[in-house]
């Protein structure tokens, strides 16, 4: 084999590495993301139960933890994810600050749910299925 | 703006480093699965160039996924024959020595009007002068014309002819060309004296410097005809 030939096997290897690092990557980073949101949303739901409402410290210190802990996340999500897939998360998280300030219950429900709506979609979206593929 | 600026760069120097991985073919006499592979990539590089929300990645990877992909399909190709045919296809005779191939045109789906035009492409303008007329895979037809239409060749005439040599580029744009002084087994001072005896004062006035293997010197300084002259094998100049 000529030098030239080794480097394109050399070469194609590197790619196929690449390819399924970079698949890795995105899966184990959107999972993490998601998962964390999840998690949260779940503390947020049993601190809502156990304080009887949204307005308390509790409720405010976890809203305000996942909004850090989203951020976070986005910065690495933004180089394998369509931004424009995750903005809607963002803001959802920020109107919950707000619907705790104005002591809006029925609205922080309505984005609590969209939040955990929008994960479970982007789930399904982002996993390896034939539907997808298809 | 400027994300889209440099977004433009990175895609344009992996666009150019595949295509480059993919090889010379790919710039001239295409195969199908070639062609279909560059029309998908001049699509996909465009795509996260001008969309910022979409990571520049969501290009990268189907290109990346194409040219691994190429390369199997091309490693396939060279292993199988039959795998070969089969993206491929082979060549067919549409012309051969009883006239045309109907059927053979009919299966490759081309008129007469295109047999013409690519005969006349290849120089013949009468379907008698054609002895074979291929149309190869890459969608060329390659003509093999009768003994009596054929161009006649220095070796028809049995003449006694110089070997044809290569001319070897030693001053190109005004800047020396160091690696071809080597090929040329010429050394810098040869080069001097082809300058001055050509009263040429510097190197950046001469538009194209070449010498073939045989010795014989091509000079043209810019906005000037050119001159010719030899340097024997010892480097001395003559006219």
């Amino acid at each position: 084999m000529t030098k030239w030939m080794w480097f394109k096997v050399v070469s194609v290897i590197l790619l196929l590495g690449v390819i399924i690092g970079i698949c890795v990557l995105e899966d184990h980073l959107v999972t993490s993301a998601l998962a964390m949101v999840n998690n949260r949303c779940y503390e947020i739901e049993v601190a809502i139960q156990e304080n009887d409402g949204i307005v308390n410290g509790e409720v405010a210190s976890l809203v305000e933890n996942m909004e850090y802990e989203w951020f976070q996340k986005e910065r690495g999500l933004c180089f394998l994810v369509n931004h424009k897939n995750t903005e809607q998360l963002g803001v959802e998280i920020v109107r919950l600050k707000t619907y705790i300030d104005e002591e809006e219950e029925i609205e922080f429900y309505v984005s609590l749910n969209i939040i955990k709506n929008y994960v479970e979609t982007f789930q399904h979206f982002m996993g390896a299925s034939v539907d997808n593929i298809l | 703006m400027l994300t889209i600026v440099f977004r433009a760069v990175i895609i344009y120097i992996v666009v150019l480093f595949l295509y480059r991985l993919m090889g010379k073919r790919q710039l001239g006499e295409m195969q199908p699965f070639e062609l279909v592979l560059t029309l998908i990539i001049a699509d996909l590089a465009t795509i996260p160039m001008a969309e910022v929300s979409v990571p520049v990645l969501h290009g990268i990877i189907p290109l990346l996924t194409l040219v691994v992909l190429h390369y199997i399909l091309a490693f396939l190709c060279k292993v199988s024959e039959k795998f070969s045919q089969f993206v491929s296809g082979k060549p067919v005779i549409v012309i051969n020595p009883n006239g045309i191939d109907y059927k053979a045109l009919k299966n490759l789906d081309i008129s007469i009007d295109d047999v013409f035009e690519a005969l006349r492409g290849s120089g013949y303008f009468k379907i008698e002068q054609v002895q074979y007329a291929i149309m190869e895979t890459n969608g060329k037809m390659s003509v093999l014309p009768k003994s009596e239409f054929a161009p006649v060749t220095v070796g028809d005439m049995q003449l006694q002819v110089e070997k044809s040599t290569l001319p070897i580029n030693i001053i190109n744009e005004g800047k020396i060309v160091k690696d071809n002084l080597g090929v040329a087994k010429i050394d810098e001072r040869v080069v001097e004296k082809i300058l001055k005896k050509a009263n040429v004062k510097k190197v950046k006035d001469v538009l194209l410097l070449t010498v073939d293997k045989a010795g014989a010197v091509y000079l043209q300084k810019y906005h000037e005809k050119y001159t010719t002259m030899n340097i024997s094998p010892l480097g001395e100049v003559e006219e």
